[in-house]
């Protein structure tokens, strides 16, 4: 991952005069026609310091693409930024990172920029996404003041959307993985629950072609009705 | 610490998936990078129950394939009976599909997900890249699963070889050399009689024990020479005069060297060895110790040979033991060693017949027929009795008669060879009961009844007595009534149908879409190599040896000859032999390793004691017997 950011900033600054903008960046996509089976799809999930938007901070970043149908391990995002000025103890003990493991991270800027552009505008999965959207957007304001949104797609509501009967024993990420019998590599890290998070999005893909839910628009009207739906019951 | 250790550069997934790769062969004899080179290129893909995985259609393929989760399964279309086989099944950490890879062609197989799978899966130039820098990949791909047997066989001789090593280095202990049930007298019983024990049992020490069989005293041929050289009592003295007080002991569980050390601190040749409440329960002399440190065959089979008293062939068997240790340890194949121990069993078998025509002579010549795995020359340690006798009627003889003094000849000898350690048949089948002690015209007439009335109990007996060998006597009658037998078989149809019928009850125990199918061993999980692994290919193989005349009674010799006959393709017949073999590979070793820690001899094995590879093999290997089943229930419509 190392190497393959340095070698990015080289190639980008290159020219440019080591100035880095924000003009060049890929746009975010919107779900349109796109065929769920071509398109690429980005998983993603963040550790961080702790629950709160406003005070905590993004500590790691872990993402897997999903193009063709298959989870591409070619194609990962797999960071920790590099905070050093943050007080972590607090959560050290539940992410096993610490001080030392966050110094080898990257200037947050640089790995910021790089997930951008790795990301390509492309949608963004993440399991309880509303989490993971605000600190994400909120990390991208305030470092490089980039504020463009992209399309999210929450996977705990997916799972439900297609698996209407399924009694995975609570709403959590552990509870759907024990359900299909999947396990993280390793418990609260990035890589490993985007991982997780991807495979039970690629179960879901599955069930989705059989229903006839076939392009990006169709997926993402599906879930909203879902939310929807949701909501209303809850009044 | 990145820089040290260039597994913590590589991200989190990639390690994970590197790890989950290195517990699977070949993936678990791969460098590293190559490792990391599979897990970079990877793709992860997730089928639901019943997806088309790969199929015929798909063209030439173009990925390989590994299970990451669930199962894959084989089917091909059966145009004669317009349904779907199973062919294999894939689970997890195999891969596939490698012939239609390299042979860069489309699959025959369609593969369908049995059950939720994720398969990880490389394109085609990752593979090449691989298959040329990797050599146990490469090899794995060429040779598929044979070559993982390799790896298993290394493995079987490592263990005989830790074994053997123990027993050279004399840290082994003592119960394991010690002669059970010693020479023992009462401390008044007269010397001259004490010795005529000694020498009737020919053995150089006798053990004075008083009657908590607490030893008291020994007396040696040492001794015996001294009392006579020096005159120090009369012949009809009491043993208790002249006998060395006190004898050393040593409990059970000291070690041989600790023996040899006191023998060479004191000079004595004999220790006795005792339990915790200081019980005889065994002698050890300076030749016990040092015999151990080589057996050789042929030396053994002449020992068993020309023993000369039931003890000395009883104790023999111990090295008979030693000696499966040392050929497992020096590459011998399952099947090689079988046979070696069908030999030795055969010689001791011989031995006792003819220590008991020396002693009581019934006076009339019989061949001497054994049945079932010893007929079949494939006994291991753990063996019962299944025998007979075979006699020509003498002139002016009924065959009443004759059986009147054959009969309590056979008592004795089936009562002595359980002595040795050839464990009574609990169903009776054995040369002292009255129907298996016929003459040739009641051995044809008996047969003639068990093909034509094709009984449920007779098809049990099928894998008993069509499985026969002469071990002792003249081998001509014997051969006689085989011709009969089998020229029956082949003619009549319908008994090799039952046969078949019968054969394809013992089904291999692979579940449909799990893994092993257990039998219950109390609550413990097990699976039963004899009767679910092994069976399953004796039966199938016997039918078909037995409809094409093929004489032999040895399972592997009966499919080299299907082979030849051309009733068997010369590859399935590889497969199949293969597959046979290391089930009983993998039950010998665990008999030697129940042996070495001295519990019970079983064929049960739980799976969760095995190591993944010998899983996998234990499965191909089930499956193989699935195969050969499929044949048989094809060839007899069943």
């Amino acid at each position: 991952m190392l190497e393959q950011i340095k070698h990015w900033l080289d190639r980008r600054r290159g020219g440019r005069g080591g100035h880095l903008d924000l003009e060049n960046l890929p746009n975010a996509k919107t779900p349109g026609d796109q065929l769920l089976s071509d398109c690429r799809l980005i998983v993603l999930d963040l550790e961080t310091t702790g629950l709160n938007a406003a005070k905590d901070e993004v500590i790691a970043i872990g993402a897997v693409a999903i193009s063709g149908g298959a989870i591409q391990l070619s194609d990962q995002f797999d960071l920790i930024l590099r905070r050093p000025e943050l007080d972590i103890t607090e959560t050290v003990l539940i992410h096993g990172i610490g001080n030392e493991a966050l110094t080898q991270g990257h200037e947050t800027e640089d790995a910021l920029l790089y997930l951008l552009e790795w990301m390509n505008g492309d949608p963004v999965l993440a399991f309880h996404s509303a989490f993971d959207q605000k600190f994400l957007e909120k990390t991208l304001r305030s470092q490089l003041g980039y504020t463009t949104s992209h399309t999210w797609m929450d996977v705990a509501d997916l799972l439900p959307v297609f698996f209407p009967k399924a009694k995975p024993g609570g709403k959590g990420l552990d509870h759907w993985s024990d359900f299909f019998g999947l396990e993280a590599s390793a418990r609260h890290n990035a890589a490993a629950d985007a991982l997780v998070t991807a495979e039970l999005t690629l179960v879901a893909l599955n069930r989705a072609k059989k229903h006839d839910v076939k392009t990006l628009r169709q997926l993402h009207d599906k879930l909203h009705y879902h939310r929807r739906l949701q909501n209303m019951h809850r009044f | 610490m990145a820089a040290a250790n260039p597994d913590s550069a590589r991200p989190q997934n990639t390690r994970a998936i590197m790890t989950f790769l290195r517990e699977h062969a070949p993936f678990s004899s791969m460098d590293d990078t190559h490792l990391a080179h599979f897990a970079e290129h990877a793709t992860l893909r997730f089928y639901a129950d019943g997806d088309e995985v790969i199929s015929p259609d798909d063209g030439v393929i173009k990925r390989f394939y590994v299970v990451k989760q669930g199962r894959i399964r084989g089917e091909r279309h059966n145009a004669k009976d317009d349904r779907t086989d199973t062919t294999f099944e894939i689970s997890l950490g195999e891969c596939f599909p490698l012939a239609a890879l390299i042979g860069e062609r489309p699959t025959r197989t369609l593969h369908r997900a049995a059950g939720d799978t994720f398969c990880l899966s490389i394109e085609q130039d990752a593979f090449i890249t691989l298959f040329s820098a990797s050599d146990p990949f490469r090899d794995f791909c060429l040779r598929g699963v044979s070559s993982l047997l390799d790896q298993v066989n290394q493995r079987i001789q490592s263990s005989a070889m830790a074994s053997i090593g123990s027993s050279n280095s004399l840290d082994t202990p003592l119960e394991r050399y010690a002669l059970r049930n010693p020479i023992v007298c009462s401390p008044d019983l007269p010397v001259e009689k004490a010795v005529a024990r000694m020498h009737e049992n020919s053995v150089g020490s006798i053990i004075v024990t008083d009657d908590n069989r607490h030893p008291t005293g020994i007396f040696t041929l040492r001794d015996l020479r001294t009392l006579i050289a020096e005159h120090k009592a009369p012949l009809d003295a009491p043993i208790r005069q002249v006998m060395t007080q006190d004898p050393i002991c040593l409990p059970a569980h000291a070690d041989a060297f600790e023996a040899a050390m006191l023998m060479a601190e004191h000079h004595f040749a004999h220790l006795c060895v005792v339990d915790d409440e200081h019980c005889l329960i065994g002698v050890v002399s300076e030749r016990d110790l040092f015999s151990l440190q080589r057996v050789d065959l042929v030396n053994l089979a002449r020992t068993i040979g020309t023993a000369t008293h039931l003890r000395t062939l009883v104790s023999l068997r111990a090295d008979v033991s030693r000696l499966v240790d040392a050929m497992l340890a020096h590459g011998a194949d399952s099947g090689q060693v079988v046979k070696i121990i069908t030999t030795l069993n055969d010689v001791t078998v011989r031995r006792v017949l003819e220590l008991n025509i020396k002693k009581n002579d019934p006076g009339i010549p019989f061949t001497w027929l054994t049945f079932g795995s010893e007929g079949r020359q494939e006994q291991t340690l753990l063996t019962d009795q299944d025998n007979g006798i075979l006699f020509e009627t003498p002139e002016g003889m009924t065959e009443d008669q004759v059986r009147e003094k054959l009969l309590p000849f056979a008592q004795t000898v089936n009562q002595e060879l359980a002595e040795c350690g050839f464990t009574l048949c609990k169903g009776n089948i054995m040369a002292s009961n009255p129907k298996l002690c016929l003459s040739d015209n009641e051995w044809d007439d008996w047969f003639i009844r068990f093909i034509d009335a094709s009984t449920p109990q007779n098809l049990v007996y099928s894998s008993i007595f069509l499985d026969m060998r002469a071990v002792f006597g003249p081998t001509k009658p014997l051969e006689e009534l085989l011709d009969k037998v089998l020229s029956r078989i082949r003619k009549n149809a319908l008994f090799q149908k039952m046969l078949a019928g019968n054969a394809f009850q013992r089904k291999p125990p692979l579940t449909m879409f799990r893994n092993f199918r257990y039998v219950t061993d109390g609550n413990k999980q097990a699976l039963d190599l004899k009767r679910q692994g092994l069976a399953p290919f004796v039966e199938s193989v016997r039918v078909f040896a037995l409809a094409n005349g093929v004489g032999t009674a040895n399972t592997l010799e009966r499919m080299d000859e299907l082979a030849k006959k051309g009733v068997f393709d010369p590859k399935d017949a590889n497969a199949w032999k293969e597959g046979y073999s290391l089930i009983q590979a993998i039950r010998m070793r665990s008999h030697q390793e129940l042996l070495n820690r001295g519990e019970e001899l079983t064929n049960l094995i739980d799976p969760d004691d095995l190591n993944p590879l010998d899983r996998r093999i234990l499965r191909e290997s089930f499956r193989q017997a699935q195969r050969l089943q499929q044949k048989l229930e094809l060839t007899y419509q069943l």
